[in-house]
């Protein structure tokens, strides 16, 4: 035991110099495999980082023009006949635009002609025209000089999309309409700015209108159902089967159901929630709250299976050490194992969570994948959410619909980017060594 | 939670045992025989007024039987050396004594073990209560990933057993002045225990089991990590704290053995070959293993 | 950590306070069906929620057959009120309907869809018929040569179906088989096509089910490509590719007339005016259904109702009409817009 490992000249190792010769012989061969191998995953990465490079500048280039929004300037006289203290609310302020339009293009006179005039600015120009005077009554009676969204046509045309010098039988835009973007442009009278109402309002068919607020929000309260349930109930469920459960033939049983479920297609559990949320407990269609729920299910088994796999990363000695001073099971898993296991819980839930933002599939089956203009106030009211939103825009005929879809995915983007940087920082931050 | 502990097989003393199976092949040198308790240990493994005792323990991992029909006596206020060569059970049967066999999968012991008359294998005995008055020390050093403070206070603040924070203080600083880390560690009981050294966290972890001030100390190779004088100080420390408590330790050093102990157990792949005396081990060993052991002329 | 756990904890209680509101009442209009309807129902609804300060209506492309299919699972807050259909209600629907107690239906015709067959404006415009898209795209036509019985599509190129079309392969994306427009495509061009074929003519007579699968099994050696719901990646599809000829609504066409152009058929460009004065023959009509039972109960149905059939909604000055749909001819619109709005009911089977 306590006697030096002598080495007999009879065991078969070869003398010191021996050695050295061969392995010399040997080096040069094995630092070329590692450098092969070292080539090799340098190429992977560069390769997935061009890939990725490829998509962001592809997205990017579709999409930073949805952030900016042309305007035409207008010089609306409110007329008091038209608007007074009794009709704020409702008085037709479009006409009021529509009428400022024809007093730049005196000229314009026949039916048709003045359709497309008016066809020069959105349809919610009129609603920009509604908040200036609710602000500001004094405005009644006085000419005000606004800046009004275009419509989407004119918008496609100022930002580029659409080339101009088309002949006119291949464009939206007719010449009348091109002359008139013209003459605006050459007074000074149209400009592009910073999108605000992308952000600040919801869906729209105009999509000089449409916004990303209501989805947002919608993925914003889906997300929060989900992770409210699912992160208690993922991390009960690990701490349950790997600290406490026997391990007999039903717990190996539920070990392999939970990792059959983490793979099962995500649009089953949509009509899982279809059947139960919906159709037996009759919770209301559309709503964050189902969606929510059925999230939950989709990403339970993900969280568990995380939530396994860090609880086994902690070593035992941890648990001895506990249990040897006269801890219980719970006070030893709750006091030591736990706050080790949670970092990679968490990182393995947001992962989950990540995986929750970007799904659309289950939600198709409880109604989420709709046209909802309103913005939603909780969570049982209709809302969709992100990923349906850009699927929604993807599908619609609108030009101006397409730089739309690249803005959100942009959106969707910064949210994961977001989320995965919390869970790389949380890691970091509470991780900790033995 | 304890459900994977069999019950116990009560033997009858003088019951023969497999005993002559895992003495098969030796020859017992003196022909001395321990008294009426399996029949093949070598030794009397009697002392009076015994703190625990164990009777015909076995311990199986699975099939494999780790630990032979074991029957040992603790006395009170005795340092009780367990010796033998690497893989002959020492841990196993030392982690018998307070149960941590419970935790692992697969592990099944069979016997009697009592502590103060009490049999700690009985339904009804709290594991939480046996491990307060059991404490232990581990072979690898594991203190939590927490500051200094807290790996010493946590036995005495889940116990509740200090009235207010400068009660818990006092334990704190009394525990690492015992088993010696104080003065290094003073100055920074916030840092992690993890960032100490070896030797250092091996002596925190003795502060820790100290702290619940528990009957019997289990220490399995407290000193395998340290250097000379650490190990001086924690051999110190064993003979101040035999004046209170009994303890139960694992070594490899046969020096060790024969500083601090005043029994000796000598373990063979999982059967107790030889209890006695350990100056009388070491200078007149009767069983033939014992002898080759001890005098290096094993393996 | 633990502060952790209490703000987790206390999410857990707000998220659960919030839970139990149930389903009992609705203050806005649901809508289903039809993903061809869908841009011009939404427009709509659009308009009405700013019009009328009702909620606005929410409205899901769930496809046609669907749509239906949660119309007539029951009167009920949690059923739709309206259901979107690209055609018109079948008996069996009207059958489940009825069963489930949703007696009351109002339909009302909207006007009409397009399907056009178009190209890349790189390309010249192709000249085809009826016939010609049967011959192309079936997977089984009457022998060429000549011989009696049926044989496995032979024609690579255009010129193969017709010399007076041009030597390119022949390479069409279209609608999947789940779609809407791939079932009108099917009726409107493949079955028609059909008929003008003597043989074919004389099998719908004597074994209409064979006829009908004739007419809908298409191509699968890849002359016909599913190209997914979205028709948008057609038209990316048809730029990239100018041999390539795409099959979608209309409305796309419409918006991107700088890009590519629609084949004739039969002689016909499909234009608004073709579409609408139904010269152009792949047109179908638009349809939606509204529950009578919820009317009361759910606030604004007449309200939309009304803005829906308004002319400055469905005719052919009508914001629909930049949305791509094709109005009805103006005595039918004033006939179906009297009915809608007086509730006017189907017969029920
Ligand atoms: N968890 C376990 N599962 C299965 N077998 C085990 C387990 N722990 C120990 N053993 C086996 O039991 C026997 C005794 O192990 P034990 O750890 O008690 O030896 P030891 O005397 O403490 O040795 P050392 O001096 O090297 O620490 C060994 O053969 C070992 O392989
Ligand atoms: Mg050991």
């Amino acid at each position: 035991m306590n006697k030096p490992f002598v080495t007999t000249s009879s065991s078969g190792v070869s003398s010191p110099s021996r050695t050295v010769t061969i392995v010399q012989a040997s080096l040069h061969k094995r630092y070329r495999a590692e450098k092969r191998f070292r080539l090799l995953g340098l190429s992977a990465v560069i390769c997935g980082l061009a890939f990725l490079a490829f998509m962001f500048v592809d997205i990017i280039s579709k999409g930073y023009t949805a952030f900016l929004q042309t305007m035409v300037l207008v010089d609306i006289d409110v007329d008091p006949g038209e608007v007074h203290v009794g009709n704020l609310d409702q008085a037709d302020y479009q006409g009021l635009v529509k009428k400022s339009l024809e007093k730049l293009f005196p000229e314009v006179t026949g039916r048709q002609e003045k359709r497309e005039l008016y066809a020069l600015v959105s349809s919610g120009a009129g609603t920009v025209v509604r908040q200036r005077v609710l602000e500001d009554t004094s405005m009644i009676g006085k000419t005000i000089a606004l800046w009004v969204p275009a419509n989407d046509d004119v918008d496609m045309v100022v930002k580029g999309h659409v080339e101009r010098n088309l002949p006119e039988s291949e464009r939206r835009l007719g010449d009348r309409t091109l002359g008139w973007i013209e003459a605006l442009e050459s007074q000074g009278r149209i400009t592009t700015r910073w999108n605000k109402t992308f952000f600040k309002s919801g869906d729209s068919r105009e999509p000089e209108l449409a916004g990303i607020l209501g989805a947002t929000a919608g993925s914003f309260y889906t997300i929060l159902v989900t992770l409210v349930l699912s992160f208690p109930i993922g991390v009960a469920a690990a701490l349950y089967l790997e600290e406490f459960a026997p391990k007999n033939r039903w717990t190996d049983l539920i070990e392999v159901n939970i990792n059959n479920l983490a793979a099962v297609p995500s649009i089953v559990f949509g009509l899982l929630g279809l059947a139960v949320f919906l159709s037996f407990f009759g919770l209301p269609r559309s709503s964050p709250l189902v969606g929510g729920l059925v999230l939950t299910l989709m990403t339970l088994p993900t969280i568990i299976i995380a939530g396994r796999a860090s609880l086994q990363a902690v070593p035992p000695s941890i648990r001895d050490a506990a249990l040897s001073v006269g801890a219980s099971r719970m006070q030893a898993v709750f006091h030591h194992v736990l706050p080790l296991a949670l970092p990679g819980m968490l990182t393995g839930t947001i992962i989950g969570m990540g995986r929750a933002l970007g799904e659309t599939a289950p939600l198709l089956m409880v109604g989420m994948v709709a046209f909802i203009v309103d913005i939603p106030r909780g969570f049982t009211d209709p809302a969709t959410v992100l990923p349906v939103q850009i699927y929604l825009w993807a599908d619609s005929a609108e030009r101006a619909f397409v730089e739309k879809t690249s803005a959100a995915i942009l959106v969707l983007l910064a949210f994961l980017i977001a989320m995965n940087a919390a869970a790389v920082y949380l890691r970091n931050r509470f991780e900790r060594r033995w | 939670m304890d459900a994977f502990v069999s019950a116990k097989s009560l033997k009858g003393p003088g019951k023969p045992t497999q005993g002559d199976r895992s003495v098969a092949g030796l020859e017992n040198k003196s022909g001395m025989e321990s008294q009426g308790l399996g029949g093949k240990t070598v030794g009397d493994v009697h002392v009076a007024d015994p703190r625990m005792t164990c009777r015909h323990v076995n311990v199986f991992y699975g099939d494999k039987q780790a630990i032979r029909d074991v029957s040992i006596d603790i006395g009170r206020n005795e340092v009780l050396a367990m010796i033998g060569p690497s893989g002959c059970g020492k841990s196993t049967f030392l982690r018998c004594l307070n149960r941590m066999n419970d935790t692992i999968e697969g592990c099944r012991v069979t016997g009697t073990i009592t502590l103060d008359g009490q049999d700690i294998y009985d339904p009804s005995l709290d594991v939480v209560l046996l491990r307060a008055q059991v404490g232990m020390v581990f072979q690898k050093p594991n203190p939590f990933p927490k500051s200094i403070y807290e790996n010493v206070a946590y036995g005495p603040k889940i116990h509740g057993l200090a009235q207010s924070r400068d009660e818990l203080d006092e334990i704190v600083e009394t525990s690492l002045r015992k088993a010696g880390l104080w003065e290094e560690v003073k100055d920074r009981l916030q840092q992690s225990g993890t960032g100490l050294s070896g030797g250092q966290q091996q002596r925190l972890c003795i502060a820790r089991a100290i702290a619940v001030n528990p009957e019997v100390i289990l220490m399995d190779e407290p000193c395998s990590a340290l250097d000379p004088i650490a190990t001086g100080r924690i051999e110190d420390l064993i003979h101040e704290l035999r004046e209170q408590y009994s303890i139960v330790i694992v070594t490899h050093s046969m020096q060790q053995a024969a500083r601090v102990s005043q029994r000796t157990a000598f373990f063979h792949m999982g059967d107790l070959i030889e209890v006695g005396p350990t100056d009388r081990i070491f200078t007149r060993p009767r069983h033939k293993l014992t002898e080759d052991y001890i005098t290096g002329r094993f393996g | 950590m633990k502060r952790f756990f209490y703000a987790m904890t206390a999410l857990c209680i707000l998220a659960a306070a919030q839970a139990p509101v149930n389903a009992s009442a609705r203050d806005y209009i649901y809508i289903v069906g039809s993903s061809t309807v869908y841009p011009f129902s939404t427009t709509v609804a659009e308009q009405f929620g700013k019009a009328y300060g009702f909620k606005t209506p929410k409205v899901e492309s769930t496809g046609t057959g669907g749509g239906f299919k949660l119309f007539c699972a029951g009167v009920g807050v949690e059923h739709p009120d309206i259901s979107n259909a690209s055609r018109a209600i079948k008996k069996s629907e009207l059958e489940t309907c009825a069963q489930n107690g949703v007696k009351e239906i109002v339909e009302v015709k909207i006007g009409f869809d397009g399907i056009v067959l178009a190209n890349s404006k790189k390309a010249p415009v192709m000249q085809l018929s009826r016939k010609d898209i049967f011959m192309a795209l079936a997977s089984e036509i009457p022998d060429p040569k000549g011989g009696a019985g049926m044989v496995k599509n032979p024609f690579k190129t255009w010129k193969d179906v017709n010399p007076a079309l041009p030597d390119v392969k022949i390479e069409v994306l279209g609608p999947p088989p789940t779609s809407g427009t791939r079932d009108a495509f099917l009726e409107l061009a493949m079955e028609e096509g059909a008929l003008e074929i003597a043989s074919l003519k004389d099998l719908k007579k004597t074994d209409e089910k064979a006829f009908k699968k004739v007419a809908h099994s298409i191509r699968e050696d890849g002359a016909w490509i599913d190209a997914g719901e979205n028709d948008n990646l057609i038209v990316q599809k048809l730029l990239t590719n100018p041999n390539a000829v795409g099959v979608f609504g209309f409305s796309f066409l419409d918006q991107n007339t700088d890009k590519i152009q629609g084949a004739a058929v039969n002689g016909t460009t499909p234009t608004f005016e073709t579409i609408a004065a139904q010269k152009y023959p792949l047109s179908r009509p638009l349809f939606f259904y509204v529950k009578k039972a919820h009317v009361g109960s759910i606030p604004g149905i007449p309200e939309f109702v009304k803005e829906f059939t308004e002319d400055k909604a469905w005719g052919p000055q009508g914001y629909l009409a930049d949305k791509g749909l094709i109005p009805l001819p103006d005595a039918e619109r004033a006939s179906v817009r009297d009915a809608a709005r007086a509730m006017k009911l189907l017969s029920m089977p």
